[in-house]
C-alpha cells in the first residue's frame, strides 16, 4: 500500500508553503520522523520529518516551489515487513488523518494541474475586486485572475465577471454608437481590448535562457510593488531645495556627530524636515481603507527609511521621529542602515511605518518617480544634491548646492496641489536649517 | 499633616537550591525521598520527550498547533510536587509535565492539541481544570475555586500557572486581588520565560520582578530560579502550607527562558537574538538535576537509560492509542459540539443541532447513492466544513 504525505496546515490557517530543501529522494529509506523537507510558510521556516518509516517512491515537489496544503509531496512504497504490524497501523493511520486533512481544505476552483504547482499568474497577482464579486465569481466558477477589470484602477466589477462567465473575454462590449463601416462600406467589428499580461515568448529561440524562481525577499517585493500599483493611483511632483547653508552646517558639525555613533548625512535632517510636512499635511500620514472607505490617520510619525541590500530593497522604520533630536535620529538612522545590509534587522523595526524616506542621492540620479509604500499614503524621493548656477536676489547669478525632492501620493487621499506644498514646505525646512532645528 | 514614607512589608527573595552545575546548596536542599526525586525527574522526561514527539506529529499534520513545554518543566513539577492529590490543579498550556504527573493520559493531552473537545476533560478523581489558553483567564477560576473551598470549609488549596504576558492582563489583577482579599488558598506561580510571544520582558513591565507585585495584593511573593526543580518545591511546600492554615495566596514567579518558538506556527528568529537561546539550554534544568540525582546516588546512567527506553515505548503506545482515538466516529461527530455547554440545551441550539443532523443524513444519503464508497462519518464532517471555510 503506497501512502501519499499531503503538505498539513503547519501554521494557524497556512494555506502555502514555499519548498527550501528536499532531503531524500526516490528510492531512499526513511526513518519514521527522519527530516524528509524543509518548507517556509508565512510564518516560520519548518523542518517536517517523515510520518513513517518505509521506502520512498517519488518526490512531488521540488526546491523553489510553492505548494498549497493538501497538495501531495510524497510517496513512500508499501511498508517493509521487517518494521512490523506497528507501524503499518500508524501509517495508515496518518495516512488516513491527510486525508480527512486535506478533504476539509475549500476546493480550488480551478483545477491547477496534475502535479499541484501553482501557475505564477494565479499566485502572484492580486486582483482588485469587492467581496460580492469575488462571492459572485466563485458561484459561477470564474478565476478572477483571469478576468479583466473594467472598473476603476482596474476593478473587476460584477457585470466583467458575468460577462466572462457567459464567455466574453474582458468584459461584455454594448454598442452605444452606429456601427462603423470601412469607406468602402464594408461593417467592421472592434475586438475588446484586454489588459491580459500576454504569454512570454519562447526567449530561448533567440540564445540561452536561465529560470530563476521568485524567492524570499525578492516575491516579497514583487507582491507589494503590485499591490501598490494595482491599488494605489499615484501622482509624482517634484521640487528642489537649495542646501547649500545646510550642506556647510552638515559638513561642519559631521565629525562631532560622528563620536556619537550617527553619521550625519542629509537623510537625517530630510526625515525631520518630513515630519514637519506631515504635521501640516496629515493626509500624507494615512491609509485608505477600502473596506470601511475611511481614510485612517495616524497620530504618531515612523518614518520608514529605503535601504538597498545585496538580497533586495529593505524598509526599516525610525518609530517617533518627532520626538527624537538630530544626534539621536542620527545615531539610530547609522545602527538601523547597518544591521539591516547585515540582514540582523528586527522584524519589528520593519513595520509599523506611516511614511517613507528614499534617497538615491549616494549612487545618483537627477530625478525619480518613486513607488508608494503600500499601505502608507505617500514616499519622498531625494536624488542626487549637486552644485548649480541659481539666479539669486538682484538678478546674480551664485552656484549652489541644489537638492532634487519628489514625493509619490495616493491620488484618491490628497491632491497634487496637497503634494507641491507638501515638497515646498520640506524644501523650505532644508533651505532654512535654523526653522528647521527650532520647529523639529 | 507631615508627609513621611509608608512602610510596606517590600521583602522579596530569590530563591536558588541547585545551581547551573547541578551543585545543591545543603542548608536549603528539601526533605525529598529518593522515590520522590526519581518520580520528579520521570514526568519532568516524560514530558520532554512527548514534547518532541508532539513537535513532528505537529508537522505531520497529525495534531494541531501547539505550544511547546521545553524548558518549562522545572516550574510545572516542582510546584504540582507539593499538591496532595485531592488539592486542586489549575494549568495553563505549558504544564504538560504537571498534569501528567496529576493522572492526565498522554493520549488524552494529544486529543487536545488534535482539535478533539474530548482531551479536555480531566480523568475521574483528577481534580485538575483542562488546559486553558486564553491567557490569565484561568487566574479568575482559580480564585474562585479557592474562595470556594474558604466557603465549603474544604482544607484544600489551588495551584495556578500564568506566564509573564498574562501578568499585564486585567484578569490577572482581578484574580490576585480577590483570592487576597478573600484569602483564598491559592499559590499563583508564574512561568515567567520572558517572551509573551514576540514580546520581551523589557515590553512587558518596568519593574525588576513579577514577584513584587505580591507586595501591592498584600501578600507574600517570591522569586525562584525556574530551572531549579527543587528551588521550585521548597517555596510552593512553604506556600501550600501557608495557604492550608489559613495564611491566604502566595505569588511564586519562576525565572525560566522560552528556549523554543511560542507555538509551532511561530519563528522567533524573527524577533529575537537566538544566540541568548542557546545560552539558555545550557542552564536546562533536566542537566542539572540529572547531574544532582547521580551525585546523590538516586539515579545511575544504567537507570537513566533504562527509564529513557521505558519512556520511549510509553510514548509510541500513546500515539499508537491516540491515532486509534482519533479515527472513532463518536469522537468525530460534530453533533456533540451541541452537547456540553449547557446542562439544559437552550431551543435555538436544539434547532441548529436538528438542521445539522438532517444535512449530514442528506449528504450521507446521497453520497451513497452516487455509488461512492463508505460515505462515513468521517467524509460527512469534512463536507460539513467546507462551507464555513471557503473564501
Amino acid at each position: 500500500m503506497a501512502i501519499e504525505f499531503k503538505l498539513p496546515d503547519l501554521g494557524e490557517g497556512i494555506h502555502e508553503a514555499e519548498i527550501l530543501g528536499v532531503k531524500v529522494k526516490a528510492g531512499d529509506t526513511v526513518k519514521e520522523d527522519q527530516p524528509i523537507f524543509e518548507v517556509e510558510t508565512d510564518k516560520a521556516v519548518v523542518e517536517i520529518p517523515s510520518p513513517v518509516a518505509g521506502s520512498v517512491e517519488k518526490v512531488h515537489v521540488k526546491v523553489g516551489e510553492v505548494v498549497k496544503v493538501g497538495t501531495v509531496m510524497i510517496t513512500f512504497a508499501a511498508v517493509p515487513a521487517a518494521v512490523g504490524a506497528k507501524a503499518s497501523t500508524e501509517a495508515r493511520a496518518s495516512a488516513s488523518v491527510q486525508e480527512q486533512a486535506a478533504a476539509k481544505q475549500p476546493a480550488a476552483p480551478v483545477n491547477t494541474g496534475g502535479n499541484g504547482k501553482v501557475p505564477a499568474s494565479r499566485s502572484g497577482r492580486v486582483v482588485p475586486a469587492t467581496p460580492a464579486t469575488r462571492r459572485l465569481a466563485r458561484e459561477l466558477g470564474v478565476d478572477l485572475s483571469q478576468v479583466s477589470g473594467s472598473g476603476p484602477a482596474g476593478r473587476v466589477l460584477k457585470e466583467d465577471v458575468r460577462a466572462f462567465a457567459e464567455g466574453v473575454p474582458g468584459g461584455q462590449v454594448k454598442p452605444t454608437a452606429a456601427p462603423y463601416h470601412e469607406p468602402s462600406g464594408e461593417p467592421f467589428i472592434a475586438q475588446p481590448l484586454t489588459a491580459q499580461p500576454s504569454e512570454l515568448p519562447d526567449f530561448s529561440k533567440y540564445g540561452p535562457v536561465e529560470r530563476v524562481p521568485l524567492r524570499s525577499l525578492r516575491r516579497k517585493i514583487a507582491i507589494n510593488m503590485t499591490q501598490s500599483w494595482t491599488h494605489i493611483p499615484r501622482v509624482s511632483s517634484f521640487d528642489e531645495a537649495d542646501i547649500t547653508l545646510l550642506e556647510s552646517l552638515r559638513q561642519k558639525h559631521e565629525t562631532s556627530l560622528l563620536k556619537h555613533g550617527g553619521k550625519l548625512t542629509l537623510t537625517v535632517f530630510a526625515l525631520k524636515a518630513v515630519v514637519q510636512a506631515l504635521k501640516q499635511f496629515p493626509q500624507f500620514n494615512s491609509s485608505l481603507d477600502e473596506s470601511t472607505g475611511e481614510i485612517v490617520l495616524k497620530h504618531f510619525y515612523n518614518v520608514g527609511v529605503a535601504v538597498a541590500t545585496n538580497r533586495g530593497l529593505i524598509v526599516p522604520v525610525i518609530r517617533n521621529v518627532d520626538q527624537k533630536g538630530i544626534a539621536e535620529l542620527a545615531a539610530e538612522l547609522t545602527d538601523l542602515a547597518q544591521k539591516t545590509r547585515d540582514g540582523k534587522i528586527e522584524l519589528d523595526r520593519l513595520q509599523g511605518g506611516t511614511f517613507t524616506v528614499t534617497n538615491l542621492g549616494p549612487i545618483g540620479g537627477t530625478g525619480m518617480v518613486p513607488m508608494v509604500n503600500y499601505p502608507e499614503a505617500a514616499i519622498m524621493g531625494m536624488a542626487r544634491s549637486t552644485q548649480r548656477p541659481v539666479v539669486r536676489q538682484n538678478n546674480n547669478i551664485e552656484i549652489r548646492w541644489i537638492l532634487p525632492l519628489a514625493i509619490s501620493f495616493d491620488h484618491r487621499i490628497a491632491d497634487g496641489a496637497e503634494a507641491a506644498m507638501f515638497l515646498r514646505h520640506v524644501a523650505g525646512m532644508l533651505e532654512d536649517p535654523l526653522q528647521l532645528l527650532v520647529e523639529g | 499633616m507631615p508627609r513621611k514614607p509608608i512602610k510596606l512589608p517590600a521583602n522579596i527573595e530569590y530563591l536558588s537550591v541547585l545551581d547551573e552545575n547541578g551543585k545543591v546548596d545543603r542548608e536549603l536542599e528539601p526533605k525529598l525521598s529518593a522515590d520522590d526525586l526519581k518520580k520528579m525527574y520521570r514526568y519532568m522526561l516524560l514530558a520532554r520527550r512527548a514534547d518532541e514527539r508532539m513537535l513532528n506529529l505537529q508537522r505531520q499534520g497529525r495534531i494541531g498547533t501547539f505550544p511547546q513545554s521545553t524548558g518549562h518543566e522545572a516550574i510545572s513539577i516542582g510546584s504540582v510536587f507539593a499538591l496532595q492529590k485531592s488539592d486542586w490543579h489549575v494549568p495553563a498550556y505549558r504544564e504538560f509535565a504537571g498534569m501528567l504527573y496529576r493522572g492526565w493520559p498522554l493520549e488524552t493531552l494529544f486529543l487536545y492539541w488534535g482539535g478533539f473537545e474530548e482531551g479536555a476533560r480531566p480523568p475521574e478523581e483528577v481534580n485538575d481544570l483542562p488546559y486553558c489558553v486564553p491567557v490569565a483567564s484561568q487566574l479568575l477560576h482559580a480564585a474562585g475555586l479557592g474562595m470556594a473551598m474558604n466557603i465549603k470549609g474544604d482544607k484544600k488549596v489551588v495551584l495556578t500557572y500564568f506566564g509573564d504576558g498574562s501578568s499585564s492582563e486585567g484578569d490577572f489583577h482581578e484574580g490576585l486581588n480577590f483570592a487576597s482579599v478573600f484569602q483564598a488558598p491559592v499559590i499563583f506561580v508564574c512561568q515567567n520565560n520572558q517572551y509573551a510571544i514576540s514580546v520581551p520582558l523589557s515590553r512587558q513591565m518596568k519593574c525588576e520582578t513579577v514577584a513584587q507585585r505580591a507586595v501591592a495584593y498584600g501578600i507574600p511573593g517570591i522569586r525562584v530560579d525556574g530551572n531549579d526543580v527543587l528551588a521550585v518545591y521548597a517555596a510552593t511546600a512553604e506556600a501550600v502550607e501557608r495557604a492550608r492554615n489559613g495564611g491566604g495566596p502566595t505569588l511564586i514567579e519562576g525565572l525560566t527562558y522560552r528556549t523554543t518558538p511560542h507555538t509551532t506556527a511561530d519563528d522567533p528568529k524573527r524577533y529575537r537574538n537566538e544566540e541568548e537561546a542557546k545560552e539558555w539550554v545550557t542552564k536546562d534544568s533536566l542537566i542539572r538535576f540529572t547531574q544532582y540525582l547521580a551525585a546523590k546516588g538516586v539515579m545511575d546512567e544504567k537507570a537513566k537509560q533504562a527509564l529513557e527506553e521505558e519512556i520511549d515505548h510509553e510514548i509510541k503506545e500513546s500515539v499508537r492509542r491516540f491515532e486509534a482515538l482519533a479515527q472513532n466516529e463518536e469522537l468525530l461527530n460534530p453533533l456533540s459540539m451541541f452537547d456540553y455547554m449547557y446542562a439544559d440545551t437552550p431551543k435555538v441550539l436544539e434547532r441548529q443541532r436538528d438542521e445539522l443532523s438532517d444535512h449530514l443524513r442528506k449528504k450521507k444519503e446521497g453520497q451513497t447513492k452516487a455509488g461512492e464508497h463508505g460515505g462515513s462519518a468521517r467524509k460527512a464532517v469534512a463536507a460539513a466544513d467546507s462551507p464555513k471555510k471557503s473564501k
